[in-house]
């Protein structure tokens, strides 16, 4: 049995449905009616202890009502959800002991007391041993430079200072699983990195399991050998990140600087070998799209150079938000590899 | 077992003192509502003195009774404000429950300790200044030792009954998409059969009987009963013990409404 087990999980809200205008409101008043939004279509899902996964997908495709059942805010409408054995909903404080989380955009510090009471609070109410708790904070105040406003209030905090003094308040009692929901959300760079590197220590010296959901590409390359994509309820991608780029980054655009370019020349080259488009081409410069499975670079530019001299040139690879968008918008083909069956199109909205 | 327990204790110890922290930081707020309600109670009292006018006794009370009672009831009122009230509801409304729902504690036990903490601040200190008016200045009722005690302690189980109520209309915020409605509503209907509005006396049979059985009157009518002697001791101890059979009645209506309620949760936001 895996750490945490996802069985057919679903999860339906229901959604009052208003005709526009003052009479549509009047007539709801007598008559409601309702549809129902599958939010989580009957998703199958294991984790392993130590595992950190990306969970990712375009806004209101499930991600978060997904979490939430993790952590037993929300009750499934139907299948199971298991976390170390436990079922979060109806054991909630005795997986609560055991599970930190952060919502990005909601903070779990009390708003009118300073930071540093937050904290003592925390180590009262999980019942953390004095010296784990010494020890714990010391490290995090240093990791996540929080000397700077730990007697704050709440209130009085910078998005990057509080949601550097959540990720803090969600790890103080060493969590064995730890859920973050846009951990990043609207940081700064530096901030991000100071985050993103306390996330991946904790993960390693403590093996916390992380399942992280963001729309924060770097988030996902540098915490997560997992990748999970999730649309619209259902799953539709389980695999690694690698597997992804391999399969999905296939396309390739090299630009060169031109000097004494043969133009025609050129045209006439690339049109016949297979697998290279031409992005652009003028007497300075040249676009090339390639297939990186049909033609390398050195053959692309090999050919270039027949025909003028390269001052310089440029690989650009597809970013990984480009290939996930596909993913997305089903541009891709997922029947095979890692992919899932693609069975979410009909489910939402039902 | 029982080191687990007196730990956990500790938890909604160390909440309700954080809570005391909290109404401090707020004592704007708390002084406002102090404010409020004396302007109340001092326009409780001119009425009052205007209908008395030329009367020794009205519904079996004189003006003395009368003016007791005001007081006594300003007391009772003090126990929790309009800010813990709403903060419970707030929570529901603006989905801020999720975040404690993360925590190992029960919402319940949670939610009375914050009361509890922040009742210590802002009604604590009206109570203890009232009671000390009422003990050492003339021109009030005073009661001897034994009631003074159960006074006390009916004051307490006071706290209990409208921590119930209040606790009880925040969870209806489950089922609907504001609270004002059922804040205002909660306090009218408080208001008038606790006694605090009109003491239950002046009501005609029917109504007194009405609200002697339901549990509101536990909230100011039981206390000020007690206080001003108007109960032997035995019908005081009997009062007691249904303010007390009321607390706990409600507290288990409240396990019973949260558990259908945490089914609700629908967290705006997917």
């Amino acid at each position: 049995m895996s750490f945490i087990e996802i069985r057919q999980l679903k999860k339906q809200f229901r959604q009052a449905v208003k005709s526009p205008g003052l009479a549509g409101a009047v007539k709801h008043l007598f008559s409601q009616q309702y549809v129902d939004k599958l939010a989580v279509a009957g998703i199958d899902l294991d984790i392993e202890e130590g595992e950190t996964v990306a969970y990712v997908g375009p806004n209101g495709a499930g991600k978060s009502t997904t979490i939430k059942m993790l952590t037993g805010i929300l009750v499934p409408t139907s299948g199971t959800v298991r976390v170390g054995g436990i079922d979060p909903f109806k054991n909630r404080m005795d997986n609560a002991r055991t599970i930190g989380a952060v919502f990005g955009q909601r903070t779990q510090l009390w708003w009118d007391i300073p930071v540093s009471e937050t904290f003592s609070l925390l180590k009262d109410i999980y019942e953390i041993p004095e010296d784990r708790y010494r020890r714990n904070l010391d490290q995090f105040i240093e990791l996540l430079g929080m000397e700077d406003f730990l007697h704050l209030t709440a209130r009085k905090l910078s998005l990057g200072q509080r949601m550097r003094a959540d990720l803090a308040a969600a790890l103080l009692h060493n969590p064995r699983t730890v859920y973050l929901d846009e951990p990043t959300i609207g940081l700064d760079i530096a901030v991000k990195q100071r985050i993103r590197e306390f996330i991946k220590r904790s993960n390693k010296e403590n093996g916390t399991t992380i399942m992280l959901t963001t729309h924060d590409l770097g988030d996902i390359e540098d915490l997560c050998n997992r990748l999970v994509i999730i649309d619209r309820g259902s799953l539709i991608y389980d695999g690694t990140l690698e597997a992804v780029k391999n399969r999905f980054a296939r396309e390739r655009v090299i630009h060169c600087q031109l000097q004494h370019a043969d133009i025609p020349a050129l045209h006439d080259t690339f049109d016949r070998m297979p697998g290279v488009a031409v992005e652009s081409l003028d007497a300075a410069c040249v676009s090339l799209r390639f297939d990186r499975f049909k033609a390398t670079a050195s053959e692309v530019i090999s050919a270039v150079m027949l025909h003028g001299e390269v001052a310089d040139f440029r690989i650009d690879e597809p970013g990984i938000e480009h290939v996930i968008k596909q993913v997305y918008e089903r541009q891709l083909d997922l029947e095979d590899g890692h992919a899932l069956a693609a069975a979410g199109t009909e489910a939402a909205g039902a | 077992m029982k080191a687990r327990l007196f730990r956990s204790r500790r938890a909604y110890m160390s909440l309700a003192v954080r809570n005391m922290q909290n109404a401090l930081a707020y004592r704007l707020t708390y002084i406002m509502g102090f404010i409020a309600n004396f302007i109340v109670l001092i326009a409780m009292y001119a009425l009052w003195s205007t209908i008395y006018e030329g009367r020794d006794e009205l519904a079996g009370m004189t003006w003395m009774q009368m003016k007791t009672y005001l007081l006594v009831a300003f007391i009772c009122n003090a126990a929790i404000t309009f800010y813990s009230e709403t903060r419970i509801s707030g929570k529901i409304l603006d989905g801020s429950v999720s975040i404690d729902l993360l925590k190992p504690l029960d919402f319940q036990k949670a939610r009375f300790a914050e009361t509890l903490g922040s009742t210590v601040i802002e009604g604590g200190l009206t109570a203890v200044i009232v009671i000390i008016v009422l003990l050492f200045t003339s021109g009030f009722l005073k009661p001897d030792f034994a009631h003074a005690v159960l006074f006390i302690l009916s004051l307490g189980a006071s706290l209990f009954v409208k921590f119930g109520i209040v606790y009880l209309a925040g969870l209806l915020c489950f089922w609907t998409t504001g609270a004002v409605g059922i804040v205002w509503a909660r306090m009218a209907v408080t208001s008038l059969f606790s006694g605090s509005l009109v003491p239950l006396a002046f009501f005609p049979g029917w109504l007194e009987k009405l609200s002697l059985a339901m549990p509101f009157q536990g909230i100011v009518h039981t206390p000020a009963a007690i206080y001003m002697q108007q109960l032997t001791m035995t019908e005081a101890l009997g009062a007691f013990a249904a303010q007390c059979a009321w607390a706990v009645a409600l507290w288990y209506a409240g396990k019973l409404v949260w558990s259908r309620a945490v089914r609700q949760i629908t967290i705006h936001g997917g």
